[in-house]
């Protein structure tokens, strides 16, 4: 089982598309930063407009802080996306190559096989996460430096920066079992479909129906407390001002049991199916 | 006999305008504005705490200075949002043109009499259009005010003293209004839960910053005191 899941993040390691994730993440955060630092005071000056009439502002809100924020949104889809590309290939690269037929020659255990396929791509997840939250705090505050927060969630919220710091910190860590959960599906998806132009087009497809299913407003029907992609959505939790710490432990506990399921279900299909 | 009834004419219209004007402005305010009036520079170490349903912000803290016939300046290591309206506890652009005051008699706060006028400027310079000045006559201090202005719309101040001497407050409570918002809805979370139509029948929102003022430094004249 160990050679195997190091076998899995040897493969994972040399393939040049765990680069281009990476390298896209980064390119990604480029951009945000280069927008914010070009188009950013105005929008904040946008958004203060009512405060102009009754305050003088001292200080900067356009800083390290904000930026993080604004990288941090996109875990709704874009980092998702990406994640699902490249963990998807993990197994229709090997059907496609036939390398699958390869593995099986040898007695490897089917389960086992597909078990550390699941545990490289949650680690390359959360690795993927890891290096957005290292690079993001670090592009923003070495170009914007630090700074009070402010996020509009029903109210204007603002947080210290070191305040802010934690709850970004939090919201990452939040995010990142979201991610799990959007790679574990693409992962059964790949199982499923095993062609990979017709599992990223089902991907993105699922996650414009998440995204489509987090506008709804379900009230308060357990619908939409237990919907996952209600659920992805915890790590917005941490910018209310004061932390809904409940709602945060269920969500995403919640979303753990999605992912073992769906993870359970996908290890299902692929062994009771043939691998041809 | 013509010089003397010049000079009789003279003098009594002199006395009679000049004790029309004394009238016109309430010498209890005149003896506070007397006491603001000395403070030529003060600083301060300050305080905001913010009470709106629509802004959450933890307590900032700031240096104010004072200088007489100079806009406030702040210094923070914070964000902070100052209130535009309010800060002048020496109320000198209140008393900055020509005025006259109406008693309008006395006023219970908190359990104690304070007497109450309107002042009304005289000129047309005046941003304001009238206030209410709620006085401890007792201390010669202001208790409270209530500022319509001309362009900016009206605002309340409320004082707190921390001894029966000073003239300047420890405790300022500023009520202010602002427009309805509006919001670029790009910005907004994704579960930010937008309640549109209760947004666009709001008119205004209304809340007050506390500040906190503590180690005045004021300066009278050339000397300095705290």
């Amino acid at each position: 089982m160990r050679a195997l899941f190091w076998a899995e993040l040897f493969k994972l390691c040399k393939q040049r598309r765990t680069y281009y994730a990476l390298g896209a993440i980064l390119v990604m955060e480029i951009i945000i930063l280069f927008s914010a630092y070009y188009q950013g005071r105005s929008f904040i000056d946008l958004l203060l407009t009512n405060f102009k009439e009754t305050f003088y502002f001292e200080g900067n809100l356009l800083n390290g802080n904000l930026l993080v924020y604004v990288i941090l949104n996109t875990l709704w889809f874009h980092l998702p996306l990406l994640l699902m590309i490249i963990i998807s290939g993990l197994l229709t690269a090997e059907y496609k190559d036939g390398t699958l037929q390869t593995v099986f020659l040898q007695p490897v255990h089917k389960l086992k096989f597909i078990a550390c396929k699941y545990l490289a791509a949650i680690l390359f997840t959360l690795v993927s996460v890891l290096f957005l939250m290292i690079t993001a705090f670090g592009l923003s505050y070495l170009i914007f430096g630090q700074g009070d927060l402010i996020v509009y969630l029903d109210t204007f919220n603002f947080y210290e920066p070191h305040d802010a710091f934690h709850r970004l910190i939090w919201a990452f860590f939040s995010g990142s079992v979201t991610m799990v959960f959007y790679t574990v599906v693409s992962l059964t998806m790949a199982i499923c479909f095993k062609d990979a132009t017709i599992t990223w087009i089902v991907a993105a497809f699922f996650l414009i129906v998440s995204s489509l299913l987090i506008r709804i407003d379900y009230g308060d029907s357990l619908f939409g407390k237990v919907l996952y992609a209600k659920l992805g959505e915890s790590w917005q939790y941490f910018f209310h001002f004061e932390i809904p710490w409940q709602p945060i432990i269920i969500n995403n506990g919640l979303l753990i049991v999605y992912s073992i399921l769906v993870m359970a279900l996908g290890m299902l299909i692929f062994t009771k199916n043939d691998i041809s | 006999m013509k010089h003397i009834m010049y000079t009789l004419y003279f003098f009594g219209t002199f006395f009679s305008c000049t004790s029309a004007f004394a009238q016109q402005v309430d010498s209890d305010l005149l003896a506070i504005k007397e006491r603001l009036d000395a403070i030529i520079a003060y600083q301060a170490d300050m305080s905001l705490d913010i009470h709106a349903d629509f802004i959450k912000m933890p307590t900032k803290y700031a240096t104010v200075t004072y200088t007489k016939d100079q806009p406030l300046q702040f210094s923070s290591d914070d964000f902070i949002l100052i209130p535009k309206k309010g800060l002048d506890v020496t109320m000198s652009q209140l008393f900055e043109h020509p005025f006259i005051t109406v008693n309008r008699g006395f006023e219970k706060q908190n359990g104690k009499t304070y007497k109450v006028v309107n002042v009304i400027p005289n000129d047309d310079k005046s941003d304001y259009s009238i206030a209410k000045i709620v006085m401890d006559t007792v201390m010669t201090r202001i208790v409270s005010t209530e500022i319509h202005t001309k362009k900016e719309g009206s605002f309340t101040l409320q004082m707190t003293y921390s001894d029966k001497t000073t003239i300047l407050p420890e405790q300022l409570e500023i009520f202010f209004e602002m427009e309805r918002l509006r919001l670029p809805f790009n910005f907004l979370g994704k579960n930010a839960e937008i309640d549109r139509k209760k947004m666009r029948s709001q008119e205004s929102q209304s809340g007050s910053i506390i500040l906190m003022f503590k180690d005045y430094k004021i300066k009278y004249g050339s000397s300095v005191s705290r």
